[in-house]
């Protein structure tokens, strides 16, 4: 199923997850374009909404100067 | 690309929720949903399993909640336990411990993946991220691509 719903011009800086949920509900999760920790920030919206967070691997932009993003990261049920 | 994690799912749902999940993963694998009070005969051959990690909440002490689903003469019934844990009794008549065993296991990992789909499809859009894509692979695995706008 594809959605034509993204704005399709936008100035502002684009975050991407690509989420894989596994026939047993576990999650991969990749998260793109954030530089430094701020990924892990963002990451830890979705481990609040999954679950447990079992293992994490950063790759070469994880390293890059960080940037400042804030998060409403409220437990919702 | 940033970063790369993986989650392992814990599933705290009311009652309504849980048992939406459960008709999707049944319906999914080819399950139909019973109706009243059918329970399988007392010489069939029965399991009974539980989802690790569940809590099911309910406001309803007391109240009988469970929901039933049979295919090829395997009747799987969910249920809350008296610790608010999902539980789940397998029972067919002419089919091995093992058989019934793997049967539930496979019904119950399906409802923890439909849960987190729609659990993650619930608390993403309310927060403004926007899925572009979603598609279910040769894995049965569920893909979605979600994007957001810092602004």
């Amino acid at each position: 199923m594809k959605y034509n719903s993204q704005p399709s011009t936008n100035p502002m800086p684009q975050r991407e997850f690509e989420i894989i949920i596994a026939p047993d509900g576990s999650v991969e999760l990749t998260v793109k374009g954030y530089k430094g920790k701020s990924c892990l920030e963002a990451m830890k919206i979705f481990e609040k909404i999954v679950g447990e967070l079992k293992s994490r691997r950063e790759t070469s932009e994880f390293y890059e100067p960080e940037e400042r993003v804030q998060w409403n990261i409220d437990q919702r049920h | 690309m940033s970063c790369v994690c993986i989650l392992t799912p814990v599933v705290i749902a009311a009652w309504p929720q849980f048992s939406a999940a459960v008709v999707a993963a049944a319906t999914t694998l080819g399950y139909t949903l019973m109706d009243g009070e059918q329970k399988g005969a007392a010489q069939d051959q029965q399991v009974s399993l539980e989802i690790e990690q569940s809590e099911i909440v309910t406001g309803q002490l007391g109240r009988d909640q469970r929901v039933r689903v049979m295919r090829d003469g395997v009747m799987v019934t969910f249920s809350r336990d008296a610790r608010g844990r999902a539980t789940v009794c397998v029972s067919g008549k002419g089919r091995t411990e093992e058989e019934l065993r793997a049967l539930g296991e496979e019904l119950s990992r399906r409802v923890v993946q439909k849960y987190v789909h729609q659990r993650l499809l619930d608390e993403i859009k309310a927060r403004q991220f926007v899925v572009v894509e979603e598609e279910v692979d040769e894995n049965q695995a569920i893909r979605l691509k979600v994007r957001h706008w810092d602004g």
